[in-house]
């Protein structure tokens, strides 16, 4: 049965003055995934969550979240009160007490999960009369997480939530999130320009590029999807443009066409048979390497 | 929660305001008997100039507490120094408090733009109430202490007048920090415009009795007794308007 859509995107479109920050965004987040949403810095990442959380309009488009309409204010705050989210820089009020900035947040949330508060402090070891401001970076994200997690929120919203972190840190949130998903019957959508958390903690991604999907699906169906297939000839390879549809690049170097299909390697392979090639190899692609395929390199 | 987000960004302005606002009550109070003494050297004095016409009409309110009371603290006082922390209070974004990050983290619960901006605006409000009446308050006990009587009634009216006022410069600085996301743009262009406004009824006496600064001090009602409730009400849809203009402005607005 296919799960219903948490968040759901069509042709979603902002401009920044001339330069088109997101353009033709269709995204759709099924309830219980963990939507990995992968891009450059630049991409249109943030754009998007602002979009969805009712921050920012689009210029055209829609976005709906639990079956919501995000830019109309009534509908914003009942998206935003079964939502929790944590902002890229994960500023927060820096005059602050932790302790107050909990309850603060708390008093917007009936269905506020002490039993959890309870536990992140602890876990997280953190100091209730200290200034937000006097947190380091790592502890001002776990603040933030905390004050995301308890809300009893349907989806939680990440925009980069291990961007600045050290490595063990870094690590620790992404264990945190897993464990926490595991236990409750939530969304998780996570912007990264992290390719290994995406692929670490991710069973659905979708890669931005310059303001537009470029790859979206599950990820275990991308990499069961998506081949290499190498062709050696005898002498020069020949150039040929591959009609087959899928091939998402094509690079002749030598004696070796190197052909990225992202819709297995049957068709690619049949197509080629014609040019005669004397060796065939079929590898399996990471996630890594279909990024690095999909967005465009500047330079 | 919204409050108390709110007091805890204006608290610093407020309390500074309110003490430097009692300072200058308490000391006003205790100043009259000076003033008082020299009130005699000033009738002797030949004062046929506009400035010694000024001086002299300057001396005669002075005569009665009722004058002093109204030309060095609801006419003069209140209004400048008032008129300043209101609008340092009702400056400063609503919504981002400095930076951009922390604007994510309001607009991210789940309370609406409208609210944010009502609950800023309530709570300026009071506080601007608390300046309205207190200080007043403490002079008016402190002139019993030596001997002075002032109405209670006109002090409730004066602090009207002044409160209702206060309340556009503060709106206007309230709508300035919908559009600026600092304190200090919104800050500059409504003590600008406050001073520019003062200014202006300084050089067209004719309409001053009609401006902000006459309603402010209650001019009218100190004059004549009656309540200016014509311009009460205009002061009041005026500041609702401007309210109302940034509440518009903040909700069109991209974060």
């Amino acid at each position: 049965m296919t799960e219903p859509l948490v968040i759901e995107t069509a042709g979603l479109r902002k401009q920044y003055g001339v330069r088109e920050a997101i353009r033709n965004v269709n995204l759709g987040v099924p309830a219980g995934s963990i939507y990995g949403f992968l891009g450059r810095n630049g991409a249109g990442k943030t754009t998007t969550i602002k979009i969805l959380l009712g921050m920012m309009r689009p210029d055209a488009g829609s976005a709906r979240v639990f079956g919501l309409p995000s830019e109309m204010p009534t509908s914003s705050v009942d998206i935003r009160r079964r939502t929790g989210f944590v902002s890229e820089d994960k500023d927060l009020y820096d005059y602050m007490t932790v302790g107050e900035i909990v309850r603060f947040t708390a008093g917007f949330y009936p269905r506020w999960r002490a039993d959890l508060e309870d536990r992140y402090l602890r876990k997280f070891e953190l100091p209730l009369d200290r200034r937000v401001r006097e947190l380091s970076r790592g502890t001002r994200t776990k603040l933030a997480l905390l004050l995301a997690l308890c809300r009893s929120a349907e989806l939680l919203i990440l925009d980069e939530p291990t961007s600045g972190l050290d490595p063990a840190v870094s690590e620790e949130v992404l264990q945190l999130l897993v464990s926490h998903v595991a236990g409750e019957q939530l969304t998780v959508f996570f912007s990264s320009h992290q390719i290994s958390e995406v692929d670490q903690i991710a069973d659905r991604v979708a890669i931005i590029d310059q303001g537009r999907i470029v790859v979206a699906g599950e990820l275990e169906e991308l990499r069961a999807s998506y081949r290499r297939i190498q062709f050696v000839f005898d002498g020069e390879a020949p150039d040929v443009v591959f009609r087959t549809p899928g091939v998402v690049r094509a690079h002749r170097n030598g004696r070796v066409i190197t052909v990225l299909s992202s819709a297995g390697s049957e068709h690619v392979v049949h197509e080629a048979r014609a040019l005669k090639p004397v060796a065939v190899d079929v590898l399996p692609v990471t996630l890594k390497e279909i990024f690095l395929e999909t967005v465009t390199v500047e330079g | 929660m919204l409050w108390h987000k709110t007091w805890r960004e204006t608290q610093l302005r407020f309390y500074i305001g309110f003490i430097l606002l009692v300072l200058l009550a308490g000391g006003g109070a205790l100043e009259y008997p000076q003033i008082v003494k020299l009130l005699p050297a000033v009738s002797g004095a030949d004062l046929t100039s506009e400035l010694g016409r000024r001086i002299k009409e300057a001396a005669e309110l002075q005569r009665t507490f009722r004058g002093y009371v109204w030309s060095q603290w609801f006419r003069q006082n209140l209004p400048q120094l008032g008129t300043l922390f209101a609008i340092l209070i009702g400056s400063g974004s609503p919504i981002t408090h400095g930076s951009r990050g922390a604007a994510l983290f309001t607009l991210s619960l789940p309370a609406s733009r409208t609210r944010l901006v009502a609950v800023r605006g309530a709570v300026g409000l009071v506080q601007l109430i608390v300046f309205a009446f207190v200080p007043s308050l403490v002079l008016v006990v402190m002139a019993r202490g030596m001997g002075e009587a002032y109405s209670v009634v006109d002090l409730l009216i004066h602090g009207l007048c002044w409160f209702v006022g206060v309340s556009v410069f503060f709106a206007l600085a309230l709508l300035l920090s919908t559009m600026f996301d600092d304190l200090l743009r919104p800050l500059l262009v409504a003590c600008a415009i406050a001073v520019v406004v003062g200014l202006s009824s300084l050089v067209f006496e004719g309409v001053a009795r009609y401006g902000i600064y006459a309603l402010m001090s209650g001019e009218t009602y100190f004059r004549t007794g009656a309540v200016p409730w014509v311009g009460l009400l205009a002061g009041a849809a005026l500041s609702s308007a401007i309210f109302y203009a940034a509440v518009v402005n903040i909700s069109a607005r991209d974060f």
